[in-house]
């Protein structure tokens, strides 16, 4: 069954390009996220395999939404979308509980790899 | 591999288009009150923009918000970098981003704005004191090949360059366990071992490039390790919590870092450990694979998994090296006690991407291997997908859907008339049929018309740049202040509306308010106000837009009228002010003094009225001298639906809005009085000049004697009310209307046409225009 994700970004734009190359990936995106408020709550629904999370974001950030979410589930797998520069704020991600991270402008494969390697599918 | 990314440009454009509108919007507001927020947002904004054109490989767009994005983030760190200049700055950063954007959209090379980068970096330089950091752009085939990116740029998988970053000392700031007893002990301990794993480093430095295999060089166990005192973290750290964190730039110069490398080996351990001191030590040798990013993210993704294990006793380079990215080849060496085995620490680092384990050893002879958990993923989940989403339409797309459904209505009517003349049998059915037809289309069309409301902040948001800008200008000091913005109108109005609101304002800001000294002496603030209001009342949105300034002056605005010839004496005589007011949007009527290049003289306020009654609203003008000025403008919530009075004269019907009807009577024309040529009609306490309908507009009409009705109607500044004769009131009707084509849409005095019921086409007439052609 092929894995179920959810995709935090404010921009729709980042979401389209994230959710195209979970497509090609074999991935089933199965819900979308603008902001952190709604990120904990789509995740508390929808239960997903796998979360990529933006961390620059209105209402609530990426790491805090990601603190909330390891909350509900200590074994969510959270993946950080995050810029070069911002490399103290992944690393505060993952002290939340993040699991790993993609680094913007996003390559198709170096996501899926990472993802895959998360979910220890390579 | 590229992807394609084409397929984004149409969301690039529209997205960063919008945080680039909400970028300005928040400097403008931000130089007011530099709220935490606003500065939040505007990262947040500039972050975006970054993102998405780096996405896109637009490298100067992507350049330009990098620059924007590190100004903003020193000024969230300190507030009091932000004065004026800096906000002009990146308002004209912010123009030339939308600027570019704009290129883009038009498959133009966008600008490259080299002066203005130059510009950035340098207040970069001296906000932050370091150059900043290299934008990192993708390569994709979106992209013409214009410019080749600049060196380093376009490789992804060349680091940041972080040119002009001071070399951060080595052995500088890790000495949180500096002093201790701890930590000079594992230094000398870790230097020994460090001379050894040296070569180690030179065997695989010539493998860059390529993941590492095998093992390399395995480490010398770590029972050469001296012993040392783990019962009491807090005294190598200082209290917990007070771990230092860094937010250096990463430094990629492997030279610099080999350097820092020997000088600086010291021992760390984790504070968060539940391990007994007495669990077994491993070594474990790591590699970072070279093509990583952010190695030092990666490495302190490391060091966190390993820190769940148990104690890390040993950490090389240290903590603060690695979170810097300071990680020679991309080894790093552990020692860590934990009673969870080899297999519990490769599961710990199988998930972690871009890491290879080079070697894995135990430190004490016989460690218990305990069974581990690994990463437990909930199989079942709920299959429920209840996300609710959104899309974008084109405008364009929304237009089609008005168009379409208008053309159902009308095609409803007609099926109604065709049903009257239908054998009596067969009416009801048919009745029956077009009534559901009827109530279906009309639902549809509601829908469409809601999708097609907007928000008026979509043009009322570019009135606090413009009013800043024009401040500045006229060197005079001016509040805004937008209400009710959050009302919603239909999408065409807001584009017409866009103009003629800027405009008022500028006439506002540039004749209504008076220059500083000038309001000190009438015992006014120095800072004139002016207030944007919008409010919702019945089935129209009303807009004042109001000013604190001088007044108008009807007298003058009378006089000048006068002196062109463009009313009689008379007229001015019984003008009453308001009407007086409306003058000023006659072509070439002004007081005002001085011509500015700001707002012209007189020249925009007959556009702004005829842009506004083309929508089917009315500008009225308030104003008191001393006191200031309100121009109000009554909008209907749509264009596309509008109420007529339909008139007939000879054999011709026409449509007129009742916006703009102000009654009808019945008079005999022979009867009227007349002042020279024309027929006045007696109405309220005056008389109005009365038109002949079938005159205006050339029809033949066959002249009956006796009464005949007469519409009563709003006429512009020039006229005042006017009398229209017509020969018969037909009633009233909602019609969808439809804009002419050409070229009937050159004929002055006809606003648009509409379908009857029965078919037949119907002009809806512009009275004014119609009088004045």
């Amino acid at each position: 069954m092929a894995k179920r994700v959810l995709v935090v970004d404010d921009a729709i734009f980042m979401r389209n390009m994230i959710k195209d190359i979970f497509a090609s990936g074999g991935f089933e995106v199965v819900g979308e996220a603008a902001n952190g408020l709604e990120a904990v709550e789509k995740f508390k629904e929808l239960k997903p395999d796998l979360t990529t999370m933006d961390i620059v974001m209105p209402f609530k950030s990426g790491i805090e939404a990601t603190r909330e979410i390891i909350k509900a589930d200590s074994s969510a797998v959270v993946i950080m979308c995050s810029a070069l520069g911002q490399e103290s704020l992944v690393m505060e991600a993952i002290e939340a509980g993040a699991s790993d991270f993609i680094v913007k402008p996003f390559r198709a494969e170096d996501v899926l790899a990472v993802v895959k390697k998360v979910l220890g599918e390579a | 591999m590229t992807m394609d990314m084409s397929r984004y440009l149409g969301l690039f454009i529209s997205e960063a288009t919008e945080h680039l509108e909400a970028l300005g919007r928040d400097l403008v507001a931000l130089e007011r009150e530099a709220t935490a927020a606003t500065v939040d947002s505007m990262f947040r904004h500039a972050h975006s923009v970054k993102g998405m054109a780096s996405s896109m490989g637009f490298e100067s767009i992507a350049m330009l918000a990098h620059r924007v994005e590190d100004l903003v983030d020193a000024v969230r760190q300190d507030r009091k970098l932000l004065d004026r200049d800096l906000v002009d700055l990146l308002l004209s950063a912010a123009d030339t981003l939308t600027a570019q954007v704009r290129a883009v959209a038009a498959s133009r090379e966008p600008d490259a704005a080299a002066p203005l980068l130059e510009q950035l970096s340098a207040r970069v330089r001296t906000l932050t004191g370091h150059a900043p950091a290299a934008t990192r752009v993708a390569q994709v085939t979106v992209l013409k090949p214009g410019d080749p990116p600049a060196a380093g740029a376009g490789d992804p998988g060349a680091p940041a360059d972080a040119a002009g970053t001071p070399g951060v000392a080595a052995g500088a700031p890790t000495a949180d366990a500096g002093g201790s007893a701890g930590s000079s002990a594992g230094g000398s301990g870790s230097d020994s071992r460090a001379d050894r794993a040296a070569p180690g480093l030179q065997a695989t430095s010539g493998v860059d490039g390529g993941p590492v295999s095998t093992a390399l060089a395995v480490m010398p166990p770590a029972s050469l390790m001296p012993p040392r005192d783990l019962s009491s973290p807090e005294a190598l750290y200082g209290a917990p919590g007070a771990r230092p964190r860094t937010d250096l730039p990463v430094e990629a110069d492997p030279a610099s870092s080999v350097a820092a490398l020997g000088a600086n080996l010291k021992v760390l351990a984790s504070v968060d450990t539940d391990a007994p001191p007495s669990a077994p030590r491993w070594s474990v040798r790591l590699r970072i694979s070279p093509t990583c990013q952010v190695p030092g993210v990666r490495a302190f993704l490391v060091h966190k998994r390993l820190s769940t294990l148990g104690t890390l006793v040993d950490l090389r380079p240290p903590l603060e090296e690695l979170k810097a990215g300071r990680i020679p080849d991309g080894f790093i060496q552990v020692e860590l006690d934990t009673n969870v085995g080899e297999a519990g620490i490769q599961t710990a680092l199988r998930n972690v991407a871009e890491v290879e384990v080079v070697s894995v050893s135990q430190a004490v002879p016989e460690p218990p291997i305990l069974a581990v958990t690994a990463q437990a993923l909930d199989s079942a989940r709920a299959s429920a997908d209840a996300s609710s989403r959104t899309v974008r339409v084109r405008t364009e797309l929304l237009d089609y859907f008005l168009d379409t459904v208008g053309e159902l209505m009308l095609a409803t009517a007609r099926l109604r008339e065709v049903g009257k003349v239908m054998p009596e049998v067969s009416r009801p059915a048919l009745e029956e049929g077009v009534y559901r037809l009827h109530t279906l289309v009309k639902d549809l069309h509601d829908k469409v018309m809601s999708a097609r409301m907007t928000p008026l902040s979509l043009i009322t948001d570019r009135l606090p740049r413009a009013a800043r800008d024009l401040a500045r200008r006229k060197e005079r000091e001016v509040e805004l202040v937008i209400t009710g913005a959050e009302i919603e109108l239909d999408r065409a109005i807001l584009d017409e509306l866009a103009d003629p609101l800027l405009h008022l304002l500028r006439n506002c800001i540039d004749h209504g308010l008076e220059a500083p000294e000038e309001r000190l002496a009438a015992k006014k603030s120095v800072r004139g106000r002016v207030l944007v209001t919008v409010r919702r009342a019945r089935d129209r949105v009303i807009i004042d837009i109001e000013d604190d300034g001088r007044g108008m002056d009807p007298a003058k605005l009378k006089a000048s009228a006068l002196k062109r010839g463009l009313i009689t004496e008379e007229a001015a005589a019984r003008m009453a002010d308001r009407d007086a007011f409306l003058l000023s949007c006659l072509p070439g009527v002004s007081t005002a003094k001085d011509i500015t290049d700001i707002s012209g003289r007189g020249v925009g306020m007959d556009a702004v009225k005829r842009v506004v009654e083309s929508v089917g609203g009315t500008l009225e003008i308030e104003s008191e001298r001393g006191r200031g000025t309100c121009f109000t403008l009554r909008l209907p919530l749509t264009v596309a639906v509008v109420h007529l009075l339909l008139v007939q004269v000879g054999e011709e019907v026409f449509g007129l809005p009742i916006a703009k009807v102000v009654g009808a009577t019945e008079a005999d024309p022979e009867a009227l009085s007349r002042s020279r040529e024309t027929a006045l009609l007696p109405h309220g306490n005056g008389l109005l000049p009365v038109h002949l309908l079938e005159v205006l507009l050339g029809v033949p009409a066959s002249p009956r004697p006796g009464f005949r009705p007469f519409v009563v109607m709003e006429g512009d500044a020039g006229t005042g009310k006017v009398a229209l004769a017509v020969d018969r009131l037909l009633g009233q009707e909602e019609v969808v209307l439809k804009p002419l084509s050409r070229p009937l849409d050159l004929l002055p005095g006809l606003s648009g046409v509409t379908i009857l019921g029965s078919g037949r086409p119907v002009f809806i007439l512009d009275v004014p225009r119609l009088l004045t052609a």
